[in-house]
């Protein structure tokens, strides 16, 4: 376990912010700022699980493997029970539909999100190249005297007048199109950046993996960075046929959406961030068995990890197990602003939500 | 770097320093830099005792000006940190009782003007909360707005807070879109700026307050420039940025290759502030240098034709009073944009490059367009 477990659930208790610049922090900084900043649609997850494979300690790298959906598996430990640890790789975004005869892009969402936020907005492309083609996602056609919220169509510019000019460029229909990302440091030890959304899962897992001795484990834990969560758990569902009824659980750590923030309905989710990874107990593909919630909560309290126990909104990878009853014991740590250009997290809590993963495997 | 720290004058120094101990980063952002306040004090001290060498003029394209300028930010009311970067970039130049950067070219009359606004529609806070966050209110507050989506371009994006101690990076808080569903549909009316709560990591007023974050401080989307398609350039008020950048890059050629100018008189070469709120900067320009025989205004196309519209044009007052007599026949160098008023408002770099030959060639006599 790591030591600073202790010192941040005392420090978290006071309010206080001394661990900004502690090793815990600095270290799930350095794995989340790379990974924010690596661009994944769904259906379009090479370049993170890339990331990923350059973040994992040597003795996983050696163990990693790609299966035929694109979900990157490490393995450690052997015997039962087994335990399965899902985070996803993709991203929301948008894909290309077509492209005009003027040069411009049709396009059409992948996950679910505010349009508004992408009109009027820098673009990416990306045609698997190195480096993504620039545009700007266009305005809405027509915006009149009483314009609603949410724009019915927008497109994408990339400069160019002519379906030529664009296909040069090396795009074509199915090609993935973000806004740029940035991660960037708040006050004291927030961060705020585009698709923590699951990044932080992503980085909470190589976190624990870089924690582990494998030799130590005493049965196996498998660790499994999903592809396109984001259009229907599809990664998990391959991954959950693969492994039918063989885990004894699955820990799905993904996103727990937060109403921590003064324009959200205060009825539920309300896990403020900085006090820790949260039991995403019931959502919507999934409820916990109580008892592993007391089980996990116990687990915690033993290795003076702060966990906070909630219910949001969304579905979960590891509801895709549920065909073979396994049971889903999702984690998340708190998210404002999800699915948005300026998500926000406390970096506290993704090293906690490492230290949490780590004790899964290794005392669970 | 450019030589123009050889021509600083001691009484800049501060500001200079303040200049130089801020960077934009590789995204158009200013940042403070690492390297202490007084190292580059220090540092320019020394440098403004070399001898004053021939300025860099030609070797600062309009377009990369564009660049730098466009990833600032100048909120109506609050220009002075870009008019601080305006007389660094600009020798000679000197701020005016406005607030204006104004360099004069020549001596006596007649006078022309050649002029750029720099302000822009913009934020500043209204409130810190005791959670945290910043509620904002829009400077200037009497203004058209480039379209009813204006502020709705706030809503779930970064945003960056000039505060006390330097610019501090926020977000605008938006619904998580999870949390909105199987509760019923949400509003369609646009977002207004009555619905902003700027988030910049503080968990309380107080945490806000060690940022430096108080009421006043200007607030304004993160200014990102993005380049795309061969030569185009994408930020907000990229225009009227385009064509300070135009008029500043046509101003240092002629501070850099003097005595061109054939003709009689002088030129006043002047970036104005507070444009969308009365036209103070523009005015004062007017009463306090004028009469001009005539005023050449560079605007992006929606000011530009504010400016031509002038004999209607409420801020510059009627064509018969004193300040507005003063500007002379009124002129406008005009800059197009694609996506005028939104965040990717658009402009060309190569009409830059054109239109700040076209500003030089009339700053050395010859047509205006």
């Amino acid at each position: 376990m790591r030591t600073f477990g202790l010192a941040a659930f005392f420090m978290t208790a006071a309010g206080a912010l001394p661990a900004q610049q502690s090793a815990p922090v600095a270290e799930a900084q350095s794995v989340l700022a790379p990974l924010v900043e690596s661009y994944g649609v769904s259906g379009m997850e090479a370049p993170v699980r890339a990331t990923v494979e350059r973040l994992l300690p040597r003795w996983a790298r050696a163990k990693a493997e790609t299966d035929t959906a694109g979900n990157l598996w490490v393995r450690a430990g052997k015997g039962d029970p087994v335990v399965v640890v899902v985070a996803h790789l993709d991203e929301i975004g948008y894909a290309v539909s077509a492209i005009r005869d003027d040069g411009s892009l049709e396009i059409m969402a992948r996950g679910g999100f505010f349009p508004s936020l992408f009109e009027a907005e820098p673009a990416l492309i990306h045609t698997g190249a190195a480096t993504p083609v620039p545009g700007v996602f266009m305005p809405r056609d027509s915006i009149g005297p009483t314009p609603g919220r949410t724009p019915s169509h927008f497109r994408v510019d990339v400069g160019t007048a002519s379906r030529g000019a664009t296909e040069a460029l090396g795009i074509k229909v199915g090609s993935t199109i973000t806004m740029p990302k940035q991660y960037v440091r708040l006050a004291g030890t927030r961060a705020t950046g585009r698709s923590f959304d699951d990044r932080v899962g992503c980085t909470a897992l190589i976190l624990a993996l870089r924690g582990l001795d494998p030799a130590r484990l005493r049965h196996e834990v498998i660790f499994i960075f999903s592809v396109r969560e984001e259009v229907g758990l599809e990664g998990a569902a391959v991954a959950a046929a693969a492994l039918q009824g063989r885990p004894t659980r699955v820990h799905a750590i993904d996103t727990f959406v937060s109403a921590d923030s003064p324009i959200e309905p205060q009825a539920f989710a309300v896990a403020p961030i900085g006090r820790g990874p949260v039991v995403r107990a019931l959502d919507n593909s999934a409820v916990t068995p109580p008892p592993l919630v007391d089980s996990l909560a116990h687990l915690a309290r033993a290795r003076n990890i702060p966990l906070q126990i909630g219910t949001t909104n969304g579905g979960n990878d590891g509801s895709t197990f549920a065909p073979w009853g396994v049971p889903d014991v999702a984690i998340g740590w708190p998210l404002r602003y999800s699915h948005s250009p300026a998500e926000v997290i406390d970096l506290r809590d993704v090293a906690h939500l490492a230290d949490v993963v780590q004790a899964i495997a290794e005392r669970w | 770097m450019c030589r123009t720290l050889a021509l600083v004058f001691p009484n800049q120094l501060p500001k200079v320093v303040r200049y130089f101990s801020h960077r934009v980063d590789l995204a158009g952002e200013e940042r403070p830099m690492k390297a202490p306040a007084g190292f580059v004090a220090l540092s320019l001290l020394l440098l403004s005792g070399t001898p004053t060498e021939p300025l860099c003029a030609q070797t600062v394209t309009a377009g990369e000006l564009t660049l730098r300028l466009a990833g600032m930010t100048a909120v109506t009311g609050y220009e002075q940190a870009m008019v601080d970067t305006l007389l660094t970039l600009l020798p000679g130049a000197v701020r005016d009782r406005a607030g204006n950067a104004v360099l004069v070219l020549g001596n006596g009359p007649p006078r022309r003007l050649a002029a750029c606004p720099l302000d822009e529609t913009g934020f500043a806070v209204g409130r810190v909360r005791p959670d945290g966050w910043l509620t904002l209110r829009r400077s200037p507050a009497r203004t058209h707005l480039p379209g009813p989506l204006f502020d709705q371009q706030l809503e779930g994006q970064r945003v960056t807070v000039f505060a006390a101690r330097g610019p501090v990076p926020g977000v605008v808080a938006v619904r998580s879109v999870h949390l909105t569903r199987g509760r019923g549909s949400l509003s369609q009316e646009p977002f207004t700026v009555d619905d902003a709560y700027v988030d910049v990591g503080a968990a309380s007023a107080s945490g806000a307050a060690d940022l430096g974050v108080g009421v006043l401080n200007p607030v304004a989307l993160a200014k990102r420039p993005h380049r795309y398609g061969s030569d185009k350039l994408a930020a907000p008020w990229v225009g009227r940025r385009a064509a300070c950048a135009a008029l500043l890059a046509a101003a240092r050629r002629s501070v850099a290759e003097p005595g061109k100018d054939s003709r009689s008189g002088s030129t006043v070469v002047a970036f104005v502030v507070e444009q969308q709120l009365s036209a103070r900067g523009l005015l004062t320009l007017a009463t306090s240098r004028g009469p001009f025989a005539e005023s050449w205004i560079a605007d992006d196309s929606v000011g530009a034709r504010a400016v031509q519209a002038a004999d209607s044009n409420p801020e510059l007052g009627a064509v018969g009073s004193p300040p507005r007599a003063a500007l002379g026949q009124i002129h406008a160098w005009q800059i197009s944009t694609a996506y005028p008023g939104t965040a990717v408002e658009t402009v060309s770099l190569e009409q830059v490059e054109h239109t700040s030959a076209a500003i030089a060639g009339w700053l050395q006599g010859e047509a205006g367009q």
